[in-house]
């Protein structure tokens, strides 16, 4: 038995398992579920194993390594970076796109729009290299506008967030939108005719009403920026501390010999903290969607 | 609380091309219920919300006891609001809402609190404050939003539709309400419908408006009796238009002659305005005209009579019914009593809105 | 590695919810719309510049001024063909499996068991908590303490043959869990729209085969659906690096990695034609959900 078999079952269990007896017709859910579970669900065990197991006995010694010095150091540069670029990414995101919402121009919404769709699914190593194409240190605008003898630098930290916000910026602005479209504009008008003005409208109704999306926006940004690798790693290697990197690193066989695992250690915080930060997200969406009905 | 008396001066107002307000005036006594009422785009709702501070007529002014408030901004105005639908804040209780105006004030939030409980209570629904819009009805809804109106005890009231998206029977149990409300309260209420049974029913007095332009205002029954102009006359109720012959101030129409009332056209060939109560049938074998359908509504019966290439409704007694039924040969007369005339070329100046209920 | 969204390309054509009324935002003061234009501005010029900039780095040369041989040396470059033509099959083999298995799954919970719901959202969602490369590293220990431990026993053919370096089947499966989120999202809101239970009563009323009824009557139906899925997926695999790279697999987005070293420009080059094919992809498929919106 391969991994592969729940493939090749499946066709059969959709015509088969669900003929006239309805009883049967959850078989045809058990190939998808058998493949996660397979394909997933064991190199989460076996990251969880691994974490908890140093030359071969049960120890907690991965996480303390994973926990300290430079791997601290990667791991908390990772939140660091994350946050930055969802708090501010957020916030540019949502700017443009109340801009584009109260525009008159439909033509101007439907190209931001689009644009926007793309462009947040942008990323990646051609992201780094027409980043470093534009402003590295050969870069054309670099060399144009002679920032290199300004002591100018996209490899690092600031670089990066510049970089990140690239897709995080447009993710936002999708995200954002339809809320903006869901503020009715008799709210606006009903606050007004009780006596608010538009800073207390904002205050009381639109920005409570739009908090569960914009920290719902908050949480997709960051979750992208802080599993990103390809991009970091294209234009940083190692010069910024972020824990992919080092994650990549271990993998590669850069640690002491019989620290293996520490680079098991090291998924599991970054599981760990992604997984937080969704628990946030999940109720947040339901409630929102239930406001911008 | 008293209401206040509110002045629509030559009210004029443009958007792109299309006139919305073309030099209205209305004066609005205090403590009365003045009904706006016309077809879409007639700008009723404009007018409404150039008194709300929601839109800044291009020319003319609007008052409110005297004093000139075109200029200032929506959220100093002494007017509270109930819009179409959907205005309650949905991030906030009903209680919050309610007592919106009064937080954005600064009021304590104890004081508060009691105010919006006690306007709960005035609206018939006291248990509800802790709970959010989306948990409430269409009906309940509304009632909250008139609650959130008056919790500033404003002394004018402004009330855009705020029934159209309801079902018909909370309809008429909440426009009962509103007017009880409004009589109690003594404050000075417009009210934006385009239904006419809703305007003849809540309000002291009602002004019919017509691209932009006011075309009459009067109380109920003198509208419905005494329309001033054919646009009114069809727009409030059912209206049969009967060809007839004009001389001087008489009209010739189905072999009677009858005064003519209000403005008489250039031409004699005429079109009378009938009501269908106006018109008597009488059973009569040897006449021309034969009843088509009749529809039985209890105390009355609407009957669709055909008299030539002519059909045109008549209501009846309901207990006439049974010797009136379809096909039956009647005559026809009309109620001695002056009628409105137009020019026969008049032809759909206003849809008459019972259309629906005619069989 | 793309960072594809759930909301990713679908939303440019959900349609505007409320249109300003006529005029009812006319008088707006000038601030405001100074600082539109302001917001605007900066915005255009810091999403322009980049691909306006890499465009001209890859076409500038310091003796000719202007010349398109970046472009031209992509197809020399070693390796190009074999690389893309991998990330292709690889994308295509990802998508066949992954709608083999959500399709049938999703399509029975539907109808027949709505219980399961919950169930299967919870797990197509799930990769969405898991970077890319916690997952790897998941796979490469299993992949090292696999043949240790497994010598003797078939799962180390299995093993090997899913590591054949001319076609790595592990990666599909590894991708197949990184595309289950978005084509989980697409199906479903196919199916949402579709009203599938009706459809099938219909079917099966008129005395349909449940072979045919999916062939004939659920998959037409969920054309704009299965392909916003799989281009989704395609757009993915064709960006994905983290797990390539990492398992030493020579994929397309790896290969252009490899160049940048010694050919800078034909790598920016190879990343704005990839750009390129990405977005037309992107295009073609929210052009083809506006289309089925409009149809319907």
């Amino acid at each position: 038995m391969t991994v592969q078999s729940p493939v090749h079952t499946a066709p059969a269990a959709a015509g088969g398992g669900s003929r006239p007896k309805k009883s049967k017709s959850w078989l045809a859910t058990v190939p998808l579920l058998a493949f996660v579970v397979l394909v997933f669900g064991v190199p989460l065990v076996i990251i969880l194993g691994g974490t908890f197991t140093r030359e071969g006995t049960l120890s907690a010694a991965n996480v303390t390594d994973s926990l300290q010095g430079a791997y601290l150091t990667a791991l908390l540069g990772s939140v660091k970076l994350s946050a930055l670029v969802a708090v501010v990414g957020a916030l540019l995101g949502t700017f443009l796109a109340q801009a584009v919402v109260t525009s008159r121009f439909r033509l101007l919404r439907e190209a931001v729009l689009t644009a926007s769709g793309v462009l947040s699914n942008f990323g990646g190593i051609p992201l780094a290299f027409a980043w470093i194409a534009t402003l590295g240190n050969s870069g054309v605008v670099t060399s144009a506008l002679g920032l290199d003898s300004a002591g100018w630098s996209l490899y690092n930290f600031w670089g990066l967030t510049l970089v990140y916000l690239y897709f995080s910026i447009p993710l936002m602005v999708v995200v954002v939108v339809p809320a903006l479209d869901g503020l009715r504009p008799q709210w606006r008008e009903a606050a007004q005719n009780n006596g608010a003005n538009t800073w207390q409208y904002w205050r009381h109704v639109g920005i409570p009403v739009l908090t569960p999306t914009l920290l719902g926006g908050v949480v997709l940004l960051f979750g992208g920026a802080f599993a990103a690798y390809a991009t970091a790693a294209a234009m940083v290697g190692g010069t910024v501390p972020l824990v992919t990197l080092q994650i990549a690193n271990a993998l590669s066989g850069n640690v002491l010999i019989g620290h293996e695992n520490v680079a098991l250690a090291l998924s599991l915080d970054m599981i760990v903290v992604a997984g937080l930060v969704m628990a946030v997200y999940l109720p947040l969406q339901r409630r929102s969607a239930r406001w911008l009905r | 609380m008293n209401g206040a008396k509110v002045e629509l001066r030559g009210l004029r107002r443009n958007f792109s091309g299309t006139t919305a307000l073309d030099g209205l005036d209305l004066t609005i006594e205090p403590g009365e219920l003045i009904a706006l009422l016309g077809p879409s785009g007639c700008g009723k709702t404009t007018a409404l919300r150039c008194v709300a501070g929601f839109e800044q007529p291009d020319e003319g002014a609007v008052l409110i006891d005297g004093a000139d408030i075109t200029r200032v901004p929506a959220n100093r105005r002494d007017a509270g609001m109930v819009f179409q639908s959907y205005s309650l804040f949905p991030n906030l209780s009903i209680r919050d809402n309610v007592a919106f105006g009064l937080r954005v004030r600064k009021v304590a939030a104890a004081k508060r609190h009691a105010r919006a409980q006690e306007l709960l209570e005035l609206i018939g629904l006291p248990q509800i404050g802790e709970r959010y819009p989306h948990q409430l009805s269409g009906g309940q809804q509304q009632r909250v939003a008139l609650a959130r109106a008056l919790a500033l005890e404003p002394r004018v009231l402004l009330l855009d539709e705020p029934l159209s998206a309801l079902d018909a029977k909370v309809r008429v149990t909440l426009r009962e309400e509103i007017r009880r409300l409004q009589l109690s309260l003594g404050i000075t209420t417009i009210f934006v419908t385009h239904d006419q049974e809703e305007a003849l029913s809540m309000a002291d007095r009602v002004a019919v408006l017509r691209a932009g332009r006011l075309e009459q205002v009067a109380d109920p029954a003198t509208l419905y009796d005494r329309p001033t102009t054919a646009f009114v006359a069809e727009f409030v109720g059912t209206m049969n238009r009967i060809p007839g012959k004009l001389s001087g101030r008489t009209v010739t129409v189905l072999g009677q002659d009858l005064p003519v009332e209000g403005d008489v056209p250039a031409t004699s060939d005429v079109e009378v305005l009938v009501r269908p109560e106006t018109v008597i049938v009488t059973p009569d074998p040897s006449s021309e005209a034969m009843i088509l359908v009749s529809s039985f509504r209890g105390s009355t019966s609407r009957l669709r009579v055909q008299l030539g290439d002519l059909e045109m409704l008549a209501d009846v007694p309901g207990h006439d019914t049974v010797r009136l039924a379809p096909g039956t040969r009647v005559r026809v007369e009309l109620v001695e009593r002056p009628v409105l005339v137009s020019a026969s070329s008049d032809v759909a100046a206003a849809v008459p809105v019972s259309e629906h209920d005619v069989v | 590695m793309a960072a594809l969204t759930p909301a990713g390309p679908m939303a440019p054509v959900t349609p505007p919810a409320i249109a300003a009324g006529p005029g009812g935002r006319a008088g707006r003061p000038r601030r405001i719309r100074v600082w539109r234009g302001v917001v605007l501005l900066v915005a255009a010029v810091y999403f322009l510049v980049p691909l306006i900039a890499s465009f001209t780095f890859t076409v500038k040369d310091a003796s000719k001024g202007f010349t398109l041989d970046a472009y031209g040396q992509i197809l020399s470059a070693e390796g190009f063909g074999k690389s893309l033509l991998l990330s292709l099959g690889l994308g295509v083999a990802t998508i066949v499996v992954v709608l083999l298995l959500t399709l049938p799954a999703m399509l029975a919970v539907r109808l027949s068991v709505p219980k399961l719901k919950p169930v299967l959202e919870i797990l197509c969602t799930l990769p969405l908590v898991v970077p890319p490369i916690t997952f790897v590293a998941g796979i490469t220990t299993i992949l090292q303490w696999g043949p240790d431990h497994l010598a003797d026993t078939p799962f180390f053919q299995t093993i090997i043959a899913a590591q054949n370096p001319d076609f790595p089947v592990v990666l599909v499966l590894a991708y197949v869990i990184l595309a289950l989120p978005f084509v989980y999202r697409a199906l479903d809101a196919g199916l949402g729209a579709l009203d599938a239970r009706t459809l099938v009563e219909a079917a099966r009323n008129l005395g349909a085969s449940w072979p045919h009824l999916l062939f004939r009557v659920i998959v037409p139906n969920l054309r704009s659906a299965l392909a916003s899925a799989s281009f989704l997926t395609l757009a993915l695999v064709l960006g994905e690096f983290t797990i390539a790279s990492l398992l030493h697999y020579q994929t397309f987005p790896v290969w252009i990695y490899t160049i940048s070293g010694s050919q800078a420009q034909v790598s920016v080059a190879v990343s704005v034609f990839s750009l390129l094919i990405t977005w037309l992809l992107l295009l073609v498929l929210s052009s083809a959900g506006a289309r089925q919106r409009s149809g319907s």
